[in-house]
């Protein structure tokens, strides 16, 4: 499936299923990461922002890259023992 | 505007999926925010240790039977 083939109709008030589609995806895929991105804000924040100074010092910007490199993996295991894990 | 165009089967088909897709993701987002808060407890290394990883797999896991046992539960209670 072709999703980027431009309209086949020159009109734009003509309902365009590619498009659609295409709008549709987009529009989920950013309101998924904006979603994730406000999870990995609220959990490396309370991991690693203790005692909030007057600046971020280096240990919380590692920490904070770390924590955000474990959450995905995280994501990824969950996924795993949801949908592809041996039964228990 | 041809209106049949939005109630092709095909369309629906794909919407369809789409609404699939979305309520899985929305579960594996809701359970990695539990899981992490049950199983993370100290602050993020460079990678999980083995009782991490477990812990993270058996708490989807375990809130899977506990979903289906509440559900056996519930419809014994009507």
């Amino acid at each position: 499936m072709d999703s980027f083939s431009s309209p086949s109709s020159g009109s734009s008030s003509q309902f365009n299923s590619d498009v659609f589609k295409d709008q549709l995806k987009n529009q989920l895929a950013q309101a998924y990461a904006e979603e994730f991105l406000e999870t990995l804000r609220a959990k490396c924040f309370d991991k690693c922002v203790t005692k909030p100074g007057s600046s971020l010092s280096g240990s919380e910007s590692s920490c904070i890259s770390r924590c955000m490199d474990r959450y995905v993996e995280a994501t990824g295991i969950i996924s795993r023992a949801l949908f592809s894990g041996p039964p228990q | 505007m041809d209106p049949s165009a939005i109630n092709s089967p095909e369309l629906l088909q794909f919407i369809n999926q789409e609404k699939e897709r979305a309520m899985i993701n929305e579960m594996v987002a809701k359970l990695t925010t539990v899981c992490w808060d049950k199983c993370i407890t100290s602050t993020p290394g460079s990678k999980f240790s083995s009782s991490e990883q477990s812990c993270l797999s058996n708490c989807a896991r375990r809130y899977l039977d506990m979903s289906a046992l509440i559900m056996k539960r519930f419809q014994n209670m009507q």
